[in-house]
């Protein structure tokens, strides 16, 4: 339980290549543990929205919405799997769809780490200050894509010239799913109201 | 039937009831809504800070109509003089709205002369009378009497063009006699003229933004297309005004500025603070149709304010010396507080007073209980007295709680009484984070100070138990140590085994 959960991926975002080798070969890595961040991810940058210090904090109370939070990362999460693996399944990458979500899990890990923290010392600092805290907030950012990049390229056993033109291709991948879902969904609507309206006809007529 | 009456005695007695409650009229009702900008830029309804009390028009004043007035202007004597620009004539009046003259003709060396579409005024300190008197190409300095004084021309100077021709519009002069005029085709800056009445300099460019589209339009264009575009030169200005300490506020009417109010210093350059959470320049939000607003008149209030007028839609918009929107009135319609082309905006005691050219006449807005509150702090404010405005400012907000200057002058109050703690909540409340951090920066020293001793002590015994459970934890571990290597010696053997 301690290894899965706190050793293992402290160990992986300080050594990546290490720790996401033995993530798919040893067999280290759990879905679970990928998800559990995930959620601690969403929870952290709820709090960090919420309770951060007034001097760092711009949102507007009024429209804060936990529910549009979530959604604005958990989709997004598993757009990036599903547009990455349906990528590299195509160009001879190795990675699993389970242990792509894994990698990106595991990646997001120094975003909890940092906001977190941060939050709470936002709350103390003044407006000079507030420079360390955009500082550690933007190498957390930094951090977690070098990770996502390590990953993707230990799991699919790609060059690294090869992992940024896949992570590129991903995310045009993941604006056509957008695309594609969206037209799907309002020609959906059409049709139904194609159906509706022949039924509406139907009943007057007879 | 029962029912029918029933039914009948219902209507009735609603009838009563509508009559016993009328629709509540407050004193303050205006054709106009009144508002203010947040921190979020969205407008928050507000009270309204003026209201208009009573409308002159030139027959009102017993002289006939004004035909089509642009300018006016109120000397710190309370005299009032209007351009009456179509009749060519300037118009004098006090307070009472009594006619003392009309100057329409003056003695020019012995020969009787008259204005031909005068559009801008300005009365000196000494009450000459400086009027530009556009269509003649000239300003003329009248005494208050109507005797001539002098006679600004036609420039000369080698920076003017050859073919150049002076089409004053508005007019103002410093305590140094220095004539600035805003000039028709000038797009160099506001025209200076020295006491003699020579020609200086310009002052005061406004400046061309590159637009990037345009850019890469004109990139991609041939040369007969651009030929065909556009110029991009500066937006001329559009009216003038000086303060006590020789300061020039002048507007402009480019439609995309950010800054067309503009606070000019000695040598030019713009001065105007603009430490408000968004820019001067009148509605920040506006239907697309409509277009930003068009500051058409700028005049400098005391106590550092300055009210600008916008001819877009017909309202006026008080800045304080900081560049916080105070209030906004006025509107486009044809009820009494409404314009059609309002064209100057002055300001006599407590009152505001609106020239409309559309419907030539002057609109007096008397201030509401709420205007001249906020009229009160800001003097107190401005002069440094800012514990006088704090009860000012509680009146205010009892009169608007979303008005977050209140809160942020209270905050500074509470901040130079060295009272952090609350200073903090109010500064909070008018989301400046400017001085909450200062506040706070103060706050934290000072709890740090007061609870030292508390916070060193539970520092000390939490070093304190952690050394000891270090301590007991080894001495435990050095008790187990042979044990424990000789279960793992023992393990290792059964493994290879």
């Amino acid at each position: 339980m301690k290894q899965d959960f706190i050793k293992f991926p402290l160990h992986l975002i300080m050594h990546p290549f290490d720790g996401f080798w033995d993530l798919k070969y040893d067999g280290k890595g759990k879905a679970r543990v990928a998800l559990t961040i995930l959620v601690l991810v969403v929870i952290s940058v709820i709090l960090r929205n919420q309770f951060a210090g007034f001097l760092v904090n711009f949102n507007d109370p009024r429209y804060l919405n936990s529910l549009t939070q979530l959604i604005t990362i958990i989709f997004p999460f598993f757009l990036w799997c599903v547009s990455n693996w349906a990528i590299t399944t195509l160009m001879d990458g190795e990675g699993k769809f389970k242990e792509i979500v894994m990698a990106t899990g595991y990646a997001l890990l120094p975003i909890v780490l940092t906001y977190i923290p941060m939050t709470i010392a936002s709350r103390f600092m003044v407006k000079e200050e507030t420079a360390f805290y955009y500082l550690v907030t933007s190498i957390s950012t930094i951090w977690f894509i070098a990770l996502l990049f390590v990953g993707m390229m230990t799991i699919h056993q790609f060059s690294a010239t090869k992992t940024i033109i896949i992570m590129l291709l991903t995310v045009i991948v993941m604006g056509i799913i957008v695309f594609l879902g969206t037209l799907v969904l309002s020609m959906m609507q059409q049709i139904y109201e194609f159906i509706v309206n022949i039924y509406r006809e139907i009943i007057f007529r007879t | 039937m029962a029912a029918k009456k029933w039914f009948l005695v219902v209507a009735a007695a609603s009838l009563l009831f509508i009559n016993a409650a009328p629709a509540p009229v407050s004193a303050a009702s205006t054709p106009y809504e009144s508002y203010n900008y947040n921190f979020w830029e969205e407008s928050v309804p507000s009270p309204a800070a003026y209201v208009p009390s009573r409308s002159v028009s030139g027959a009102d004043l017993g002289i006939g109509d004004f035909l089509e007035p642009s300018d006016m202007v109120v000397t710190e004597s309370g005299l009032i003089y209007i351009v009456d620009t179509g009749n060519g004539r300037i118009v004098n009046v006090d307070e009472q709205w009594k006619v003392l003259g009309v100057i329409s003709r003056f003695n020019n060396e012995g020969k009787e002369d008259t204005f031909k579409n005068p559009t801008g005024l300005f009365v000196d300190d000494e009450d000459n009378l400086y009027i530009a008197d556009s269509d003649n190409g000239r300003i003329v300095v009248l005494t208050k009497e109507g005797e001539l004084v002098r006679i600004i021309d036609q420039p000369q100077s080698e920076i003017l063009a050859a073919d150049f021709k002076f089409n004053p519009i508005k007019v103002t002069v410093d305590k140094a006699k220095r004539v600035f005029v805003v000039a028709k085709g000038v797009y160099e800056g506001i025209m200076q003229f020295d006491s003699n009445g020579e020609f200086i300099g310009y002052v005061g460019t406004n400046k061309v933004t590159r637009d990037y589209t345009e850019y890469i339009w004109r990139l991609l264009s041939t040369k007969a297309q651009k030929s065909q575009m556009v110029l991009f030169i500066p937006t001329e200005f559009s009216n003038i005004d000086i303060d006590a300490k020789g300061f020039v506020y002048a507007t402009n009417i480019d439609p995309g500025s950010k800054e067309p109010v503009k606070r000019l210093n000695p040598s030019g350059e713009d001065v105007l603070k603009r430490f408000g959470y968004f820019d001067v320049k009148g509605d920040i939000l506006f239907r697309r149709i409509l277009g930003p607003s068009k500051l058409i008149d700028v005049k400098v209030l005391k106590n550092g304010m300055y009210s600008v007028l916008d001819a877009n839609q017909g309202k006026i918009f008080t800045y304080n010396d900081e560049g916080d929107l105070l209030y906004v009135y006025g509107g486009k319609g044809n009820q009494l507080g409404t314009f059609k082309t309002p064209v100057a905006v002055e300001s006599i005691g407590g009152n505001q007073l609106v020239l409309d050219r559309g419907k030539s006449n002057i609109v007096v807005f008397e201030p509401t209980k709420f205007g001249s509150r906020v009229n009160e702090a800001v003097g107190y404010h401005y002069n440094g007295d800012d514990q006088l405005a704090v009860p000012i400012w509680q009146e205010v907000l009892r009169l608007n709680s979303n008005y977050d200057i209140a809160y942020i002058g209270i905050g500074k109050s509470l901040l130079m009484e060295k009272r952090n703690g609350e200073a903090l909540e109010y500064f909070k409340l008018g989301m400046d984070r400017e001085n909450y951090s200062v506040a706070y920066k103060r706050y934290r020293r000072e709890q740090m100070k007061e609870h030292f001793g508390t916070f060193m002590t539970v520092l000390l015994v939490i070093v304190a138990a952690w050394l000891a459970f270090k301590f007991v934890s080894s001495q435990r571990r050095k008790r187990m140590k042979p044990i424990s290597g000789f279960a793992s010696q023992k393990l290792k053997e059964g493994k290879t085994s």
